[in-house]
């Protein structure tokens, strides 16, 4: 009952401090809304254009080229390709020099010329990909044509068909974009958090002279310590959650199907940093406990892709980056909700229990040793 | 009967002996005043008595029950209202009172009653929906005296209650101390300032270098320095005043200067009101009064320790 009772004094405290509403809520809303925002391209795979510009010559209407061309040029109509059939007096580098057309191509009986724009690189390529691609096919035919006329006809049959490049993706169904990205990585950033407030649990008591209060009160220190701990997991807790509502339903934020699988592994990192924090404020004496607290939980979210995505890193950099628990968490809630793997939740919960348990037992220890609170 | 018995109590930090070897009894019903200069092992005491600290050596008891062998039922039974303010800021006064009541083993309807009732004690009933932080210095103080009493102990250690507050309020917790007494309760009072401690307790222990060295009622304790005398010299210009000079006149114990007024402690049989006088005529202090004073606490005080209570 006075686990309880202290517990709910906590929650109590905690959700009438200002200060731990604009650092718990504010700030990581305001950071997923600059970064989400401002780094939105780094997240982007595909490139939009408003047209592929593609100037052409003929310059033998007869050649047996003109006629494949015509009908690649119809294709190529089809998929959003503006051509233009320049005139006999129309100089067409100068056009793609002036930035009229992407490219400009010269049908030849012997073959096909290309000359693309140095200012319109994508679009450019994109279009010599294009024409090379009909070059070859009209080379093989023509090739066929003198050794194996029969073969002729299917090839050319295929010449306005429009498939002239297969894609395959390398990559998964689903990608988070940036808003989605950061509201993930803030999540566990401020879950990780947790661990600031937790460093001043007891501190604080001490500082605002009611550990006197407590210490003289008839309950033992370990009621104490598990209602601390309790209030300040769950307080922490359901500042997480708040985040991760907001980003879901006021920045459209994808956090996938498995919702309790994702909020197994941020309670898992809540209790984790909340015991980092009440373990470092016994391993460090003073204001130290703080400073120590607060420079790992920069390392750890830095490394751990709060501020931008980590991928595989080698070295010293990846050996540190594999000790923050915003990384396990943001691996595992990525394979949650971009792959459906819901059992990629129990390497984290595993290691954030796991260290939990140390810290708070190192933390009990210590606290039997001391002779005040 | 004993509400709380110190027996040979020694706490040490390394080889300083905070508490020496103390020696202390607070009998049921009485106000006993806790005498000490800062340093002199009063608070070590009061964290010993109220568990924050384990003695070294020897024994406390409360209600007649050994604290290091009952420690919940000495807890029980003791009301602790520290010198700093120990309430939460972010709880209403209500919420403060009802959350320490609660640690006591308080439930429910009991716990809402002593909670309504201990505000209504320290006069913050129509607070109670408040938080402290619109309180003033003096409300605080109450708030804090109505965390250590809602559980209703038997014994209430009260640290220095009165710092830092206005008159109207420190009438106000005086009062409410002599309330709490004639309610049953034993308290033990610390206070600096010597004429509220003469005002309400019944009986008053010394305390210097960790040790008892006077303990009794007010009469008993002015009684020691009956071979000294407290003479106080109105003065309307103390600049020129040479403190060290006055004390080197044959007699005079102690010597110091407070708001225009000197305040000399004399053997009593010494005649050497004449030449302390040439002196501040010499000083061009201007004396407008002279008065013996009946020996009190603070003379008591400055007679066994050799230093005043506020050094």
């Amino acid at each position: 009952m006075n686990i309880l009772r202290i517990a709910r004094k906590e929650i109590i405290q905690s959700l009438r401090e200002t200060r731990t509403f604009i650092f718990m809520l504010a700030f990581p809303i305001v950071l997923m809304l600059i970064l989400g925002t401002a780094l939105s391209n780094t997240f982007t795979t595909s490139l939009v254009f408003e047209d592929l510009k593609l100037a052409y010559k003929i310059e033998n209407a007869d050649a047996p080229v003109s006629g494949y061309w015509t009908e690649f040029a119809r294709s190529l109509e089809q998929n959003g390709v503006a051509l233009s059939l320049l005139s006999a007096n129309e100089d067409g580098k100068e056009k793609v020099k002036d930035g009229e057309y992407a490219a400009y191509a010269e049908i030849k009986p012997d073959g096909v010329e290309f000359f693309g724009s140095t200012k319109q690189t994508v679009e450019s390529d994109i279009l010599q990909g294009l024409v090379a691609s009909f070059a070859n096919r009209y080379s093989l035919a023509a090739a066929a044509s003198r050794t194996e006329p029969e073969s002729l006809a299917p090839l050319l049959a295929k010449a306005g068909s429009g498939d002239y490049v297969n894609e395959t993706s390398l990559q998964a169904d689903r990608a988070p974009g940036s808003m989605d990205y950061y509201a993930m990585a803030m999540s566990t950033m401020i879950a990780f958090y947790a661990c600031m407030s937790a460093s001043m649990l007891i501190r604080g008591e001490r500082l605002r002279n009611t550990a006197l209060r407590l210490s003289a009160a008839p309950i033992s220190k370990g009621e104490l310590f598990a209602g601390k701990v309790v209030g300040s997991t769950v307080v922490n807790f359901i500042f997480v959650v708040a985040v991760v509502a907001f980003s879901k339903w006021v920045f459209g934020a994808d956090w996938g199907d498995h919702y309790g699988a994702i909020l197994i592994v941020l309670f898992t990192e809540v209790l984790l940093a909340v015991s980092v924090g009440i373990g470092a404020s016994y391993l460090f004496k003073g204001e130290g406990a703080s400073a120590a607290v607060m420079t790992f939980t920069q390392i750890a979210s830095f490394v751990g892709g709060a501020y931008f995505p980590i991928g595989d890193i080698k070295g010293a950099i990846g050996a540190l980056a594999n000790l923050s628990p915003l990384r396990w968490a943001n691996e595992a809630l990525t394979k949650i909700i971009y792959s459906n793997d819901v059992q990629a939740l129990w390497p984290a919960v595993l290691l954030n229990v796991l260290f939990a348990i140390v810290f708070l037992t190192l933390s009990i220890l210590f606290m039997r040793r001391k002779e005040a609170l | 009967m004993n509400v709380l018995s110190i027996r040979n109590v020694t706490k040490t930090f390394g080889d300083f002996a905070a508490v020496d070897n103390m020696n202390l009894s607070v009998r049921e019903g009485e106000i006993f005043g806790f005498l000490g200069a800062n340093g002199a092992g009063k608070s070590t005491t009061i964290h010993m008595v109220s568990s924050l600290l384990k003695a070294t050596r020897g024994d406390i008891e409360v209600l007649g029950k050994n604290i290091a062998k009952h420690p919940k039922f000495a807890k029980s039974n003791i009301g602790i209202v520290p010198q700093d303010i120990a309430i939460y800021e972010q709880l209403t006064a209500y919420e403060n009172v009802e959350f320490f009541a609660g640690l006591y083993g308080l439930r429910g309807s009991r716990l809402k009653e002593r909670t309504e009732e201990a505000l209504e004690f320290v006069g913050l009933g129509d607070k109670a929906k408040s938080l402290p932080k619109s309180f003033s210095g003096g409300m605080k103080r109450r708030l804090n005296i109505a965390c250590a009493i809602a559980h209703r102990p038997k014994l209430i250690i009260m640290d220095e209650p009165t710092v830092g507050i206005d008159p109207h309020s420190r009438n106000y917790i005086l009062q409410s101390v002599l309330k709490l007494n004639q309610m049953g309760c034993t308290i033990i009072y610390t206070s600096h300032y010597m004429e509220e401690v003469e005002e309400i307790c019944t009986r008053i222990a010394i305390v210097d270098h960790g040790k008892v060295i006077a303990e009794g009622t007010k009469e008993q304790l002015k009684s020691i320095v009956t071979d000294t005398k407290e003479i106080w010299i109105g003065v309307r210009s103390e600049r020129n005043i040479d403190v060290e000079l006055l004390q080197k006149v044959p007699g005079v114990i102690s010597a110091r200067i407070e708001e225009g007024l000197i305040k000399l402690q004399s053997k009593a049989e010494v005649t050497n009101l004449n030449e302390i006088i040439q002196l501040l005529i010499q000083a061009n202090a201007d004396i407008r009064s002279v008065e013996e004073q009946a020996p009190n606490l603070e003379s008591v005080f400055l007679t066994l320790t050799g230093r005043n209570l506020r050094d």
